[in-house]
């Protein structure tokens, strides 16, 4: 815990002090980006590899190129339809008292890392 | 890093304040994580056919939404199980 620990100074937020914290919130939201795009990413490699390089050939077919940008805009259709559906559900969810579905859904995922990845 | 990210000498505050917004990112972080298998899953199970186009066609949207709403209800009544397996 040693980015959060003690060693207090007490008094208003100096501009230095006001530039370390935009500093490294701007960190923290392109580190999350990032990590979102290697994610997305992977996952259209694999899955469109799958889909459209069945038996790779000796070079890339024009077929196989368009059927990869088709996949590749299909697959973040897929992404954007999910996301929505998720947090419609999520928020229902939560109206009716039911369980923390973040929570519940990290747990089914089994955290950061999807076997699957 | 960068000399800037000295966090020691923030006030604790600030130290707060940054400590929240972490929180937050990674609630977003952990939700996006799930949007990722979730997208993962349906894929497989709605996208069978040829890829012709580079959109969702109808039969692909409504399966997919499908999909979120059953992977949703599959969590709820595994959790709701456990629980109960629990109280035994």
């Amino acid at each position: 815990m040693g980015l959060f620990g003690s060693s207090s100074t007490p008094t208003a937020s100096s501009p230095e002090q006001q530039e370390i914290k935009s500093a490294v919130m701007k960190h923290l939201q392109q580190e999350a980006a990032m990590n979102n795009a290697r994610q997305l990413i992977g996952k259209v490699n694999q899955h469109c590899f799958d889909h459209c390089v069945p038996a790779p050939g000796s070079t890339m077919t024009p077929s196989e190129s368009t059927c990869l940008s088709q996949c590749m805009e299909k697959y973040i259709s897929m992404w954007n339809v999910a996301s929505k559906a998720y947090l419609a559900r999520a928020a229902t969810e939560r109206k009716t008292g039911g369980l923390d579905t973040v929570a519940m859904n990290s747990l089914a995922t089994g955290g950061p890392s999807p076997s699957s990845m | 890093m960068d000399q800037t990210l000295d966090v020691s000498k923030l006030s604790d505050a600030d130290k707060k304040e940054l400590s929240q917004y972490l929180q937050n990112e990674s609630q977003k972080a952990a939700i996006q994580q799930n949007v990722h298998h979730i997208a993962d899953t349906c894929w497989k199970k709605c996208i069978t056919s040829k890829i012709s186009s580079g959109r969702l066609d109808k039969n692909e949207e409504a399966c997919a939404s499908n999909c979120v709403d059953r992977w949703m209800d599959t969590n709820l009544a595994v959790l709701k199980h456990l629980e109960t397996l629990q109280r035994q």
